[in-house]
């Protein structure tokens, strides 16, 4: 439009009508604009568009005499009206720190949550008892939370005593049972060493052999006394727990969970005894036949006794190459292994079909406790305030140990997520704070 | 603008006064801008009701921050930049909300009385410029601020705030000229100025 013969740009043409050019430069410009004819052109052009864009009309906003009634009590309420000489710093922080704001707001919600699960997991007491095998089911049925409140009430007091003098009958018991059980087993193994051709053959069932299996849930009214009934029908029984496991709850209903053996013989006297206990639930019971399972291991377990015997006949009356002697020696050896694992095999085949496994499940039937006897005022006081004590002493210790645990893994992560959100919120910013 | 013959006062001194606590300057202020900054937002917001809802954000947030102002620039400069972070951030709150509800029609009132045949081809027109040449075009044209008042408000060189103009201006002659020639109608655009 402008030739390059021209001493001025059209931006300075258009700056000097806007009256936005230097009073040096406008000097030049207004002369060569008077005298030039492109130039003149250009500037009706730009005067011509701002007339156009002046067009543009915008209907005046009516006058909203609320917002202004409410913007002068705002103005009149504000801290710039009453106290003029604060706020800045407080506006500064609640509007320009949000930020830090929102991150501080973070780490105490999650301090919070950290706190909440520490203490509910405290809170939880869940008593478990593993009981070994051949081990009295008494010692494991001492599974009382020691940390449990006592009740304060003299109800509790002939309870006590009445479990104190049941556990004392049932150790008695126990005992005896036990110093039963280890008598016939020396009895057994004085038997076993006197013959022990016959030891080895004594089992040999005209009757088959099965294997029970007998699964009862039952739902009892009073947990504690049924507890004792199990160890005391166990006892009688001479049965024992290969497993329990006992689950107490406060305020929640108690449970417990085991695999009893019992005495093949008993097992249906057994089974009776503890449907008395409660409610059942659920039965179920099975038996697996094993008459054939064990009759092919005894009799592998004789062939291979039978070659072992030959075996050492040969090392005994034979002499050859030490190579050979070796290898009979090796062939010992390997048929002595082969006994050793059918003879293990053969007493948990007659241990199973000896002792009948029972899983049961024992449920207590909840009640809430409506009518209970509150303790004092003073007393909830002191308690609450204990409580109080030890759970913020938890929650700050556990949010310690959290931001130990996982703090510098934390931080590490929040700065890069902080830095690239930063980036993505900069670049959006820089995308949309021009666009319609 | 700044000073009327009833309220001597400029701006910027009502500001202060604001700021020393008194009310009184604010209510000032709002019936001297109330108008201005309703054409800043109705220009670039195309809901009025909306845009009426921007111009009170505007004097709420000039109340807010009355405690830290400093009268460095103008007022009108000050208040424009409010008014732009305002906008900005209706801007990115509308992008945000399409994102998931769709963008609202922005098809123009004919009832309205801004919706003539002459602003609704300038306002098509304005509405084909790239982004930032039209934010100066209309700083300049309608809030009559100065180049280094556009080249402090958007944070540019204040040659790239002329030349930006000077392009912004030649392009909306040329966008112009199409429909002049279409509706042959002068007081659209005098196309033979443009020789």
């Amino acid at each position: 439009m402008i030739a390059a013969e021209h001493v001025v740009t059209p931006e300075e043409i258009m700056a000097y009508r806007d009256g936005e050019l230097s009073a040096e430069r406008a000097e030049v410009v207004a002369p060569h604009v008077q005298s030039c004819p492109d130039c003149q052109d250009m500037s009706e052009v730009l005067g011509d568009a701002s007339q156009v864009l002046a067009s543009w009309k915008i209907a005046p906003l009516a006058s909203d005499a609320s917002f202004e009634r409410r913007l002068s009590e705002m103005a009149a309420s504000s801290p710039a009206a009453k106290h003029p000489w604060i706020g800045s710093r407080l506006l500064i922080f609640g509007r320009r720190h949000w930020f830090l704001g929102g991150l501080l707001g973070s780490a105490a919600a999650i301090a919070l949550v950290v706190g909440m699960v520490s203490i509910s997991a405290q809170r939880k007491q869940v008593v478990t008892v593993a009981v070994r095998e051949n081990r009295p089911l008494a010692q494991s049925l001492q599974t009382a939370p020691a940390d449990e409140a006592p009740p304060s009430s003299e109800e509790s007091q002939p309870q006590e005593m009445q479990h104190s003098r049941v556990r004392a009958e049932l150790d008695a018991v126990t005992a005896q049972r036990d110093a039963l059980l280890q008598r016939f087993q020396m009895d057994q193994m004085a038997s076993n060493l006197a013959n022990p051709r016959e030891a080895t053959t004594m089992p040999q069932p005209s009757a088959p052999m099965i294997a029970r299996t007998v699964s009862l849930s039952l739902v009892v009214k009073d947990f504690e006394a049924s507890r004792l009934t199990l160890d005391a029908i166990l006892a009688r029984h001479r049965g024992y727990a290969a497993n329990l496991n006992a689950s107490t709850q406060q305020n929640a209903a108690r449970s417990l969970q085991a695999s009893l053996r019992i005495p093949a013989a008993d097992l249906s006297a057994s089974v009776a005894e503890l449907k008395a206990l409660g409610h059942i639930e659920n039965e179920s019971q099975n038996g697996e036949e094993v008459t054939q399972q064990h009759a092919d291991l005894v009799a592998r377990l004789k062939n291979s006794r039978e070659a072992e015997q030959r075996l050492q006949a040969i090392l005994l009356q034979r002499t050859g190459k030490i190579g050979d002697v070796l290898a009979v020696e090796q062939e010992i050896a390997r048929v002595r292994g082969e006994i050793e694992q059918m003879e293990a095999e053969q007493k948990s085949l007659e241990h199973r079909v000896d002792f009948a496994t029972v899983d049961l499940n024992l449920a207590e039937e909840y009640k809430a406790e409506m009518g209970t006897p509150s303790p004092s005022i003073s007393t909830r006081f002191h308690n609450a305030l204990v409580v109080g004590y030890r759970n913020a002493r938890d929650s700050v210790v556990g949010f310690l140990v959290f931001f130990a645990e996982y703090g510098p893994f934390a931080l590490i992560w929040l700065a890069f997520l902080a830095a690239l959100a930063w980036f993505l919120y900069r670049r959006w910013i820089r995308a949309t704070s021009l666009t319609f | 603008m700044n000073q009327t013959p009833t309220n001597p006062a400029s701006d910027e001194k009502l500001m202060l006064a604001f700021a020393q606590g008194s009310p009184e300057a604010l209510t000032e202020l709002f019936r001297r801008y109330q108008q201005p900054i309703h054409g800043f937002f109705r220009r670039r917001v195309t809901d009025p009701a909306r845009a009426e809802e921007l111009v009170q954000e505007t004097f709420l947030a000039l109340l807010r921050a009355a405690n830290r102002y400093e009268p460095r620039a103008l007022f009108r400069t000050y208040l424009y930049a409010v008014a732009l972070k305002i906008l900005r951030a209706h801007r990115r709150k509308t992008i945000f909300r399409a994102a998931f509800f769709g963008r609202p029609e922005a098809a123009p009132d004919p009832a309205k009385p801004d919706a003539t045949e002459t602003s609704f081809w300038v306002r098509r027109a304005i509405a084909q410029l790239e982004a930032t040449d039209r934010e100066i075009l209309l700083l300049r044209e309608f809030e009559q601020l100065s180049y280094a008042e556009i080249a402090d408000l958007l944070r540019l060189p204040i040659n790239t705030v002329r030349s930006r103009l000077f392009r912004a201006r030649a392009a909306l002659r040329q966008l112009l000229e199409a429909p002049a020639r279409q509706h042959a109608s002068e007081k659209i655009f005098p196309v033979g100025a443009s020789s």
